[in-house]
């Protein structure tokens, strides 16, 4: 398996190796958190952290396209803060979509 | 008119922060440097139609995250139980493939920019490995999911479970096709330092189905 030289990262090495920590990170939470709001806000942050690094640095948006970048970079911050929402406000959601 | 046009856009690239050598050097966010802007750089990267596909990709699974938000408002036991009994190790596999796959055709691109098409198409064929993991992982969850009694109908978690990760595996599928079909191109000489937007579009779908499981991942397997 590819494995770039320590000495000679550059960004998108970092953003690779950083996103695979963060994965890491969130499979230990699902084996072993309980559930809580403060789990539900760190994994929102983290989605967030991920889907910019990969906008930025893989897709290259960081220097494209203002319309194409504000679109890509607010998906990745309204559905993390939607996640988080719908758990904070379930009983609500579930009372204004019953029929 | 052609001297005013060249300052504009060192004037563009200066506000955006990029590091421009007196000879006009573009550093990469990859590795290297080349002398002819990069064509993401204030533009739309690949083709506007690629971009209409991928906004409609993205509000395909907006829609499905919305649904995931109302049925877990009326189902909350199903999922808070369901997660835990989804195989979390098949679910990070999966998500590392993800990641290492889009780094390779992000390092793809920017050796195609370097003119070094041979280390493009290498970087471009780990992708597809990575593709093909994926997609074997995914097979041998289901079976392994099938065996624990986890089916479709079993409840309203795994429903959207099977629903969402199916439809994402076929954008997997197929956007891993078209890693493929760049591969060929570049072979071809198609695909060329000085013209590789196919590959740019291409790369930019790509990106997209991993950036669709970054949230499908915690939301199904982590988040109770």
């Amino acid at each position: 398996m590819f494995m770039p030289k320590l000495n000679k990262l550059n960004a998108l090495d970092i953003s690779w190796i950083m996103l695979m920590l963060i994965t890491l990170a969130n499979a230990l939470v699902a084996e072993t958190a309980d559930k809580s709001l403060f789990i539900t806000a760190v994994i929102c942050f983290s989605i967030a952290f991920k889907g910019r690094r990969i906008i930025d640095y893989f897709m290259e948006l960081n220097h494209a396209n203002k319309t194409i970048q504000l679109f890509m970079r607010g998906y990745f911050y309204v559905f993390p803060v939607l996640i988080f929402l719908a758990d904070l406000f379930s009983e609500q959601i579930a009372s204004i979509t019953s029929l | 008119m052609v001297i005013k046009i060249i300052n504009m856009q060192v004037d563009k690239l200066n506000s955006c922060g990029m590091s421009i050598a007196m000879d006009n050097v573009f550093h990469l966010n990859g590795c290297g440097q080349v002398r002819s802007e990069p064509e993401t750089l204030n533009k739309i990267p690949g083709n506007r139609a690629v971009w209409v596909g991928i906004f409609a990709e993205l509000t395909e699974f907006a829609l499905f995250f919305l649904v995931y938000f109302i049925a877990k408002a009326h189902y909350p036991e199903q999922f808070n139980q369901g997660p835990l009994q989804l195989n979390t190790l098949a679910g990070t596999l999966n998500t590392f493939a993800l990641i290492s796959s889009s780094y390779f055709v992000a390092k793809s691109l920017a050796s195609i920019r370097l003119n070094q098409p041979e280390q493009s198409i290498k970087w471009l064929w780990r992708a597809v490995m990575c593709g093909g993991i994926y997609l074997i992982i995914k097979v041998w969850e289901y079976h392994w999911n099938v065996d624990q009694g986890i089916k479709t109908n079993t409840n309203e978690f795994y429903t959207l479970y099977y629903y969402m990760t199916f439809n994402h595996l076929l954008h997997v599928g197929w956007a891993s096709g078209s890693l493929v079909w760049a591969i060929f191109q570049i072979k071809s000489g198609r695909y060329t330092q000085k013209n590789h937007l196919g590959l740019t579009a291409i790369a930019c779908y790509w990106h997209m189905v991993d950036l669709a499981w970054v949230i499908i991942f915690p939301l199904l397997y982590v988040l109770r």
